[in-house]
Order: structure tokens, then C-alpha cells, then sequence
């Protein structure tokens, strides 16, 4: 076991080291600088880069770049977004409100789906199923950022429920009223996807033996499907979950772009089209960082649960 | 029990129904029935699966001739015609999308001047007020008479800020969406099914290596990618093809492989070889026939998933370039204006909700059709 946790770990720190290397040669190789300001003195345009080692080759950049990184954390200075600021800095400012909205979120959808894929197995091709299967079609296809604009217009707009935009600054329950369409617009698909795959699960279980077995034993239908049923079924889920959180966060960054939440996805946005370079590499990373740890966790927790993946390769899709 | 069954009968209870001629059927009665034709079959009876592919082929259609349906170009700019809201003759009747807008605030002293509010443009005062001691009123305006359109030229979707017919552009953006994912999805399935059937097929070393690749390449995290390969090969739509196919063929590459792992070993592939039959035939004209169905699925499965990135790359500002339309790039734009101008949003965000949805559907429907083991399991 410590041998496999080992191998993956290797291999997750390779390909983060190889997207480090690719996102700064991509960043880097960007045409377009911010020093092209014509307004910049060339003098000081010419100080500034030798600053930032931007006149040396680009594989001596980036050893300094990693020099800075691994001795002192210094993932360069943000230029443009927020002048002098620490990239690392601007980051750590807005990754706990991205992860905020993103966990929560997580929370939230994760027992939603759960009781709606219940339901929908329970009563199979009746009312509430066919009512549940029509909601998951409609909120997997629909693309969330259609969901926040109805939202934003109908709920926010018109009947002036929630603010329409995310409020930074305000306390207590007006700043938790202005997540709530946020929220809600990145936890439908999730909802969506765990009672798809949860029902599956479910109804494909329902008719084993054991479950039999557990009828036979006396236990009610729902009691039997909660107890034996789910529980093998939720295993199996995590792997659905976790990798889920990733979707997430990468889907976070348009929706934090259209209720202007000054979370990790506005600032990469604004990094790219400002040509940020140290603001855009540090924020790649992060995104790498994020999806690289979840399947880490899928793959150790496979590990833990199955033990012919430890031997094998990876178990097929 | 069977032998006390037994017991009770004698030989003599048996009586021989005929015994004057050999039976044999004179015609085979039965139709014999293809794979596909059995799939198609399936597929019929599956109602929202056919809704779905109707309402896909009548989107594929608009896509292609919507654009060219009325006078206006996609990128044709009419600066005195900037956000019109939308005028269809038929449904003005019941007064909805009837090229009226309310305007908030107006002072009423104006209301009368005629080179503002041209003759009968003014359909009613919703509310008077006094603000500062000026009288103040909202009104409801047609705006095709305030901008002097003459009746007869109907914005059906309205006009952008720019003063672009919007019909013209949300198909036109349709028809640039589908391509790009149905462009991307072709690609994506035609490297996956052939670097599948290698891999499959050889086995052994070249097997490992290639699908270490898939797992090294599969490792990056897609949004990360393609943001990083549309920096370098700039905002396109080859770039978002590019972008959309450098990670999406490893799973059809990883399908393909269980494919031919699972078949390579069948008798009748033995037989082939054995008649002297080279691999390249053997590959494509024997194993590959099995994986058809899963292939067809997995496309049409992947077609909505690609419609979306192109959105979302739209929306953090790696979309197409200007003036070409896209659904990603009408929707981002318009979500700019959504409170003033809602139905700008209106009109691309269905659009694309009802083709995503009538994809996941049909592609549901020909999923249980060519498996139909899998039917009802979501």
C-alpha cells in the first residue's frame, strides 16, 4: 500500500511540475507585455525587466521563477491587477471566498442528490421518479451560467428576492443572501449528476439477493434500501463526488465572472486579458492544484477500497 | 414429485400426433434482423429520443438557413437601430414581443417634443411622479417608431448594441457552436478509435507505454489546458477545436481498448487470422464492427459537453474572435445588458438549453438502443 500511495504521489508532483513549466513558457511566450504602455518611460521599462529577468533566456527565467517559488514562496508580483501585491497574496485573498461558495455548495448538493436518487429508485417509473428523471435531465443539460442569468433576472431583478450581485462587503445575513444564487447556480448540475448516478446504482442493487434477503428478514422497503442497499452504492460514490468538487471549482470561475465575486476565477480572467503574467501562472496552478488533489484523493481512496488496483493499472472507465 | 408424476403414466397414455411425414418449415417466416436494424427498432419506440433528434434536425436546419431568412448580415451594424427589443408579427397581438419597452424617468415636458418621441410612439404613461419639482413619467414606447423603423422590417430577436440583427446572429452563432463541437467530437472519436485499437489490439508493451500516455495527458486538468493552448494559439476557432480535442480522445481511446481487449480473443477473430487475414483488416473490418454502437453514443454524448466549453471559454474571454457569433460569445455579451435588455439572453439561453437537453436525450434514447441492458439505469 505505501508503495502505491508513493508511486501516485510521484506522479501527481511530476505533473504539477510539468504544468508549472508549461504554463510559464505558455504565459511567457504570450505576445503582448504589460511594459508596452507608452507611456512608460523606456528607462524604467528597461529597469523592470531586468528586475523581472525578462531579458534573459526563458529556461534561466524560469529557474529563477522556481528559485523564487520553492525558497521564499515568491510566485512573482502582480503588475496590473493589483499593482506591487504578492501574487501569492493576491491569491490567498481570494481563494477562501472561491472555496466558500465552492464547498459549500459541495455541501449542499451532496445530500440533496443523495434523498432525490433515493426517491427516484423507491418509486421507480412513478410520479416523483418521472418528475425527478425530467428535473435531471434539464439540470445536467442546461448550462449553469443559463441558470444564474434566469436567476439573476427573474429572482433577483424582478421580484427582488436576492441581490443581484455578490456583496463582498456587507455582514451577516445580507452577504449570505447574496450567495445564495451563486450557490445555487453551481449546485444544480452536481444535484443532478449524484441522483443519476445514485438511482442507477440503486435500482441495479434492488433487485439482488441480498436485498431479498433483507425483505425476507422483515426489513420495510425503505428501511432495506437505505441500510444495505445505499450503503453499497455509496462507496462507489465517492468517486463520483470527489472528482465532482473539481467540476466545481473550474465551473465556479464563469459564475463567480457573472455575480462579480472577487474569487480566484475573476482574478484569472482579469490576469489573462491584462497580461498579468505572475497572477496568471500563480492562478493555473491553482486550478492544477485543485483537480490534481482530487484525483489523487480518487485514486488513494480506490487504492484503500480496492485492493487489484494497488496490482493493476487503473480500473476502466 | 416428478417421479410419482412418472409413475402414474403409463406408454399407452402417449398417442403420437402424426407420424406419416418429416416436418419441416417450407419458408424461414421470420425476418432475420441486422444489429442496426435492431437498434433502430429500439429506438423508435423511444418517444423523447425521437422528439429530441426532430428537434435537433429542425436547429441543424435553422443553423444553416436562418442567417440568410431576412436582409440583415450577421456583422451589419445599423447604429440607429442599437438594442431593439424583438417584433413578431404574430405574437404582438397578445402583446408580447412587440417591439415595446418601458422607459423610466422621462420628463414629461418632453414627452410632446416630437423630434424625441416621434407621433404615436408614446403607447401609454405607466406612472407619473415629481422629482426636484420636475413632473416625471415612465412610459411605455414603441421603440421601432421612436427609431423610425419602418412597420413592415420586424426585428424577430431583436437588435444588440451594436445594432445587429439578433436573429441573424444567434443562428448564425448556432451554426458556428455545432460546428466547432461536432468538428472537435469527429476528431476526438477518430484519434480515440484508433489509438484504442492499437493499443487493444497489440497489447503487451506498446499497450503499457501508450496508455501511460493517456494517463500523463489525461492527468491535465481540461480547463487548464485549453486555457493555456488558446494563449498560445490565440482566440479561434480552430485554436477552441485544438483545445477541445488535445484531452477529449482518451476516453474513447480507453472505450475502444476494453473493446478490443474484450473481443480480440473470440473465436471468430482466430478463424480470420487463420484464413491469413492482415491486422489492419482484422482491426477495422472485424473487431471494430462490435464497437459501433458505443461509439455513436459516446458522440452524441460528447457533442453538448462541447457546445458548453465553447461557452464557458466564451464567457472567461477565450471565445471566437469578434464579429463572428457564437452561443458562448451571444450569451456572454448579453449577460452584460441583462437587466436592460433581458431578452438578449433570452433567445441564446434557450436555444442552447434546448439543443444541450435534446442531445442528453437522444443520445440517452441510442444509448439504450444499442445496449439494451442498460435501459433504465438512468
Amino acid at each position: 500500500m505505501l508503495k502505491y500511495v508513493l508511486k501516485r504521489l510521484l506522479a501527481a508532483a511530476v505533473t504539477l511540475f510539468i504544468i508549472l513549466a508549461l504554463a510559464f513558457a505558455v504565459v511567457r511566450l504570450m505576445p503582448g507585455s504589460v511594459y508596452d504602455d507608452p507611456n512608460l518611460d523606456q528607462a524604467i521599462i528597461d529597469m523592470l525587466i531586468e528586475r523581472a529577468h525578462l531579458d534573459k533566456p526563458i529556461h534561466i527565467q524560469f529557474y529563477y521563477f522556481l528559485k523564487g517559488v520553492v525558497m521564499d514562496k515568491d510566485w512573482g508580483t502582480s503588475v496590473k491587477v493589483e499593482p506591487g501585491v504578492p501574487a501569492f497574496q493576491v491569491l490567498a485573498n481570494r481563494i477562501p471566498v472561491s472555496l466558500q461558495i465552492n464547498l459549500i455548495s459541495l455541501l449542499i448538493s451532496v445530500p440533496i442528490g443523495i434523498v432525490a436518487g433515493i426517491v427516484a429508485a423507491l418509486q421507480k417509473n412513478r410520479g416523483a421518479d418521472t418528475l425527478i428523471s425530467v428535473g435531471v435531465i434539464i439540470f445536467i443539460s442546461v448550462p449553469s451560467f443559463v441558470f444564474a442569468s434566469l436567476m439573476q433576472y427573474f429572482l433577483a431583478y424582478k421580484l427582488k428576492l436576492f441581490p443581484i450581485l455578490y456583496q463582498p462587503s456587507a455582514v451577516g445575513a445580507l452577504r449570505l443572501k447574496s450567495m445564495v444564487l451563486p450557490i445555487a447556480a453551481l449546485s444544480l448540475s452536481p444535484i443532478a449528476t449524484i441522483t443519476r448516478y445514485l438511482r442507477g446504482e440503486l435500482i441495479e442493487v434492488l433487485g439482488s439477493e441480498y436485498m431479498l434477503l433483507a425483505k425476507t428478514k422483515g426489513l420495510g422497503r425503505f428501511k432495506a434500501t437505505v441500510k444495505h442497499a445505499f450503503r453499497n452504492a455509496s462507496l462507489p460514490m465517492m468517486n463520483v463526488i470527489v472528482p465532482m468538487f473539481a467540476n466545481i471549482v473550474g465551473g465556479s470561475m464563469v459564475i463567480e465572472r457573472l455575480f462579480s465575486i472577487p474569487g480566484v476565477g475573476g482574478t484569472m480572467i482579469k490576469s489573462i486579458n491584462a497580461n498579468d503574467h505572475s497572477l496568471t501562472v500563480a492562478t493555473l496552478m491553482f486550478y492544477a492544484m485543485i483537480s490534481i488533489g482530487t484525483a489523487l484523493l480518487v485514486d488513494l481512496s480506490y487504492g484503500l477500497v480496492d485492493p487489484r488496483v494497488r496490482v493493476g493499472g487503473k480500473k476502466d472507465e | 414429485m416428478n417421479k410419482k408424476l412418472n409413475s402414474r403414466l403409463a406408454p399407452e397414455d402417449f398417442v403420437l400426433v402424426q407420424l406419416d411425414e418429416d416436418l419441416f418449415d417450407d419458408s424461414f417466416v421470420g425476418q432475420p434482423v441486422s444489429y442496426f436494424g435492431d437498434a433502430l427498432i429500439r429506438l423508435s419506440r423511444n418517444k423523447s429520443a425521437i422528439i429530441a433528434f426532430g428537434i435537433i434536425v429542425f436547429i441543424i436546419i435553422m443553423a444553416l438557413f436562418g442567417p440568410a431568412m431576412n436582409q440583415f448580415g450577421y456583422n451589419q451594424q445599423m447604429v440607429d437601430r442599437v438594442n431593439l427589443p424583438p417584433r413578431i408579427p404574430i405574437f404582438a397581438k397578445f402583446g408580447v414581443f412587440d417591439g415595446t419597452r418601458i422607459l423610466y424617468n422621462r420628463q414629461v415636458a418632453n414627452l410632446t417634443d416630437p423630434s424625441r418621441y416621434p407621433e404615436g410612439s408614446i403607447l401609454e404613461t405607466v406612472r407619473t411622479f415629481t422629482s426636484r419639482d420636475i413632473a416625471m413619467a415612465d412610459i411605455k414606447a414603441d421603440m421601432y417608431k421612436m427609431h423610425d423603423v419602418p412597420d413592415d422590417i420586424n426585428f424577430w430577436f431583436g437588435t444588440d448594441y451594436l445594432g445587429r440583427d439578433l436573429w441573424t446572429r444567434t443562428w448564425r452563432g448556432a451554426r458556428v457552436s455545432l460546428m466547432i463541437a461536432v468538428i472537435a467530437v469527429f476528431v476526438n472519436i477518430v484519434i480515440g478509435t484508433i489509438y484504442g485499437a492499437i493499443a487493444g489490439y497489440y497489447g503487451g508493451k506498446a499497450d503499457m507505454v501508450m496508455m501511460r500516455f493517456t494517463e500523463i495527458v489525461g492527468a491535465f486538468p481540461q480547463s487548464i489546458l485549453a486555457t493555456m493552448l488558446i494563449l498560445v494559439l490565440g482566440t479561434g476557432i480552430r485554436a477552441i477545436i485544438i483545445a477541445l480535442v488535445v484531452r477529449g480522445w482518451i476516453g474513447t481511446a480507453r472505450l475502444i481498448r476494453a473493446q478490443f481487449l474484450r473481443f480480440k480473443g473470440r473465436e471468430y477473430v482466430l478463424a480470420a487470422r487463420t484464413l491469413g487475414v492482415d491486422d489492419r483488416k482484422l482491426i477495422f473490418r472485424h473487431i471494430l464492427p462490435n464497437s459501433i454502437g458505443p461509439i455513436i453514443t459516446r458522440a452524441m454524448i460528447a457533442v453538448p459537453g462541447a457546445i458548453f466549453s465553447e461557452a464557458f471559454l466564451a464567457f472567461i474571454g477565450l471565445g471566437i474572435q469578434a464579429p463572428e457569433p457564437s452561443m458562448g460569445v451571444l450569451l456572454s455579451d448579453a449577460q452584460k445588458v441583462l437587466t436592460s435588455y433581458p431578452y438578449q439572453t433570452l433567445f441564446p439561453a434557450i436555444l442552447i438549453s434546448i439543443l444541450m437537453i435534446s442531445f442528453n436525450l437522444f443520445g440517452n434514447g441510442l444509448r439504450d438502443a444499442f445496449d439494451p441492458t442498460m435501459r433504465g439505469v438512468d
